[in-house]
């Protein structure tokens, strides 16, 4: 008898090992949904006129289920001893709303994916839910879901619309399917490049910010040969670059790429409409030539494939080189690093070159955040959009100034981030709140009552009046330059997006294909070793014309052919 | 009657004993063996989701899927050559260093040898791969020294030609302080009398090392050896994922580092299994190939 209990208890550990090792290996998505209960909404409310107001309250409770993955609040000051359970959301929520929301479980969130995967095979759905895309296009597929078109159109308030549709509509017509609105959720968009330059330099050596390759090219072979930084000895280099360089984070050629009209590892409309792999097209093979030439010259560092994004921004620091294609987010690092070293380096960023005459267009990839998702059979559909309604509520600036009576946050058991749905705004509002400010020479940021995002906005008024204050202090000018300056990251960024010719759309944004998942790596092998060999020099231009035929054969056919099943299904055009 | 007491006696004196090796064997049972169940997964289509029992089962396809990658025998290929190098440097530098040493008179000299050379073994390679990178780059000291001399600058660090010996010369170089203080030790447990006894009969101190000090080493370069064969597969998979580039895919891509990216771009729990699964295999069956034949050839028994 004891050696059962002993082996069942042995064999019950090994098996939460493994599951934990299982777990652990789960990436993590969309991090906390919740499924809710099929809600024991009373049906006897069915039959009454509906009133549309977005925060109005049932008459009745209305009870909602979800599910949770949470984590302890980050905040040091957060109030102890408040659960999910016990969140002053909730209690705010049958306050203000009359709606009960319970918890059919709670987990620590690195457990979520595990026990909602569970939950999804089991067949036990909630009524409500935060997903991601994957999980969505499969909920769509066997027919799950609750139709919101109705609810969003009579429920949702103006300010949950604003953050929904600032995307021209696009998250909303991805969530369309057969004109039914199946879940909601607003999307969010990568990284626009631009070209960062040592402004410092240039002056030094009498030269214009570059607006073309051509002009670009003789700028930085003036960095290499001229001795920009007048210290007298030969130590730099023209353009930065890391082994990362045609999808890397940062101090890469993906900027470049763009600038010559070819978009690696994206998928773009060809000319009869369907979509192509960018690192096959010709635009590429021309890109890899230049940069080819520009190895040769010693443009490009002659080790650069040795170096990752951390390693290369640690000559960007060291002052080795001073042009780098990135994204917006510079000045806030290694930008300020460089200044801390060297007090005279003055940093400015230039819309993408252009080449042959064409413009420079950047690459914008979208995504779709979190997803919510109602269950079919679940009786009230706009509680859920009331919720959302609800939490933008209690982000007014009187509910988020710590200062405020009214303060609505961890300090007095308001825990934002085990409330769901929430939704959040892009960066445009508030870079344009916190300018007027500064502009009127405000000493205190005031924000109108339904101001979207008030606390980020504070944090950037604040870093602009200590650098206002200290120009010399270089964290408040990485924070200011990238965020709040009229010719900054965020402010370059804005402008491009809104001129059409100035960028293009990544077509994908489906999960990986089958072959992706079978073949991706191996191809992406390919890739890399081809274009390092071609930059260096160890292969010749013409290999590229062989790598095409390869990278069609092992797999990238059938990955273009999959793309385009799916974009003729699911994509927004 | 008085046997039984006797054994009676004997095992309640050697029960704490006995209960004390339990952690140790829980420890063993949940990290060494509980894993091994996994190995099902390398014959299933896993779906984490779905878990162990309600995955697909789809025989050997995934076998079939990382045998037919298109550069599998190149990285298979690769991984014999290197780690076949580094057991074999691992092995006989060591072995020369440790009877170097031991000829070494004086004292504080030795321990300040041993020590110096035993340091590198401490570092882990996500420190020493960003020095070597410096020590071995264009502009780096090496390169300096060689273009004193007149010689052309090398890149070593994206030459086929130079990769494969800078990932064996270091791995030796890190190592070799570990197996350098075995053989030592090796060396101390020879009988202090068979030195005496050669030097009455007139052998000076080579024919002392070849015909006692390594003879009496036998069974422990055997050992070292037999055990550095399991791991023949793998050829060192921080290191290399440290110091590779693109550039040298070709000569030094092994299959932990494909593995690597091929479960970084989207979680093939299954077909890594199954090449975990393969190394195990290749691995035993070397293993008990070279104990076998140091069975045979020396009389040798591990176990």
């Amino acid at each position: 008898m004891k050696r059962v209990t002993t082996s069942v208890a042995l064999i019950s550990t090994l098996l939460a090992t493994m599951l934990l090792a299982a777990c652990s290996n789960n990436k993590e998505t969309a991090g906390e949904s919740s499924p809710a209960n099929t809600a024991t909404a009373s049906s006897s409310q069915s039959a009454e006129p509906v009133s549309n107001d977005p925060l109005g309250k049932y008459p009745e409770p209305v009870t909602v289920t979800q599910v949770l993955g949470f984590r302890p609040p980050e905040e040091a000051d957060a109030l102890q001893g408040v659960t999910p359970e016990t969140n002053g959301y909730i209690k705010d929520l049958k306050e203000m709303l009359n709606i009960e929301l319970k918890y059919k479980w709670t987990v620590p969130s690195d457990q979520f994916d595990q026990k909602f995967n569970l939950a999804i095979a089991s067949g036990d759905l909630p009524d409500m839910m935060m997903v991601d895309y994957n999980t969505f296009v499969k909920f769509k597929e066997q027919g799950i879901l609750a139709d919101l078109s109705e609810a969003y159109q009579n429920y949702a308030s103006p300010t949950l619309r604003k953050i929904i549709e600032s995307d021209g509509g696009f998250a909303l017509k991805a969530m369309t399917s057969d004109n039914k609105l199946l879940g909601l959720a607003s999307s969010g968009e990568g990284g626009v490049q631009v070209l960062w330059i040592r402004k410092d330099w240039l002056d030094n050596l009498g030269l214009q910010a570059p607006t073309s390759i051509e002009e670009l090219e003789k700028v930085a072979d003036a960095f290499v040969k001229n001795d920009p930084d007048k210290n007298g000895k030969n130590d730099t280099y023209g353009l930065a670059l890391n082994k990362n360089f045609a999808a890397g984070w940062g101090f890469d050629a993906k900027g470049f790429f763009q600038s010559s009209g070819s978009y690696p590892f994206a998928w773009l409309k060809g000319a009869d409409g369907k979509l192509i792999p960018g690192e096959i097209q010709p635009e590429t093979k021309a890109a890899l030539a230049r940069l080819q030439s520009w190895y040769q010259s010693g443009i490009l560092e002659k080790e650069f494939a040795l170096k990752d994004e951390d390693k290369e921004s640690e000559d960007l620091v060291a002052g080795k080189v001073g042009i780098s294609f990135g994204e917006w987010w510079y000045p806030n690092w290694p930008l300020n690093l460089n200044k801390d070293k060297d007090p005279k380096a003055d940093w400015i960023q230039l819309e993408l070159p252009s080449l042959n005459g064409n413009p420079g267009k950047t690459l914008i990839s979208r995504g779709i955040g979190a997803i919510m998702v109602v269950k079919k059979d679940f009786e009230h559909p706009e509680a859920a959009i009331k919720m959302a309604n609800f939490f933008q509520e209690l982000q007014k600036p009187k509910y988020v100034d710590k200062n405020s009576p009214d303060f609505k946050g961890p300090k007095t058991g308001y825990n934002y981030s085990w409330y769901q749905p929430r939704y959040y705004s892009g960066f445009k509002d508030i870079f344009l709140a916190v300018n007027e400010a500064l502009d009127a020479n405000k000493e205190k940021l005031e924000l109108p009552e339904d101001f979207i995002g008030s606390g980020e906005a504070q944090t950037w008024f604040d870093a602009a009046k200590k650098y206002q204050a200290n120009p010399k202090d270089n964290t408040a000018w990485g924070m200011y330059y990238s965020r709040v300056a009229k010719d900054g990251g965020i402010a370059v960024a804005e402008k491009i997006k809104e001129d059409k010719s100035k960028f293009v759309y990544n077509e994908y944004y489906g999960p990986p294909t089958p072959t992706q998942v079978e073949k991706g790596a191996s191809l992406n092998k390919l890739t890399n070793e081809t274009f390092t060999k071609i930059i260096m020099g160890s292969a010749q231009i013409s290999e590229f014309d062989k790598y095409v035929e390869d990278w069609k054969k092992l797999g990238g056919d059938d990955i273009t052919r999959e793309v385009n099943e799916w974009y003729d299904k699911n994509a927004v055009k | 009657m008085k046997i039984i007491m006797a054994r009676k006696r004997s095992i309640r004196l050697e029960l704490p004993l006995h209960l004390m090796l339990i952690p140790g064997i829980l420890v063993t049972l949940v990290y060494a063996y509980g894993p091994m169940f996994g190995i099902v997964m390398a014959f299933q289509k896993y779906q984490p989701f779905l878990g162990f029992l309600k995955s697909k089962w789809i025989g050997l396809a995934n076998f079939e899927y990382v045998f037919n990658l298109p550069d599998f025998n190149q990285v298979l290929y690769n991984t014999f050559l290197i780690s076949i190098l580094k057991i074999f440097f691992a092995l006989v530098v060591p072995l020369i260093l440790a009877l170097l040493l031991n000829e070494v008179a004086k004292d504080w000299f030795k321990r300040l040898i041993q020590t110096s050379i035993f340091l590198p073994f401490f570092l882990s390679w996500a420190v020493l791969g960003g020095v070597m990178i410096e020590i071995f780059s264009l502009n780096g000291p090496i390169n300096a020294m060689l273009s004193g001399f007149g010689l052309e600058r090398i890149m070593f660090m994206g030459s086929n030609q130079w990769f494969v010996s800078i990932l064996v010369g270091s791995d030796v170089w890190k190592g070799m302080g570990y197996n350098m203080i075995i053989f030592l030790a090796a060396i101390v447990g020879i009988n202090a009398h068979l030195y005496e006894a050669a030097e009455v009969d007139g052998a000076g101190k080579w024919k002392q090392m070849i015909h006692i000090t390594l003879p009496g080493m036998a069974p422990i370069i055997i050992l070292m050896c037999t055990l550095s064969l399991g791991g023949i597969l793998n050829a060192g998979f921080d290191q290399i994922l440290i110091l590779y580039n693109p550039i040298v895919y070709e000569s030094g891509d092994v299959i932990d580092t494909f593995v690597y990216r091929l479960g970084l771009f989207d979680q093939q729990y299954s077909p890594a299994a199954a090449i975990g699964l393969f190394k195990s295999v290749i691995s035993v069956v070397l293993v008990t190939l070279s104990y076998y034949l140091a069975y045979r050839l020396s009389n040798y028994r591990i176990f």
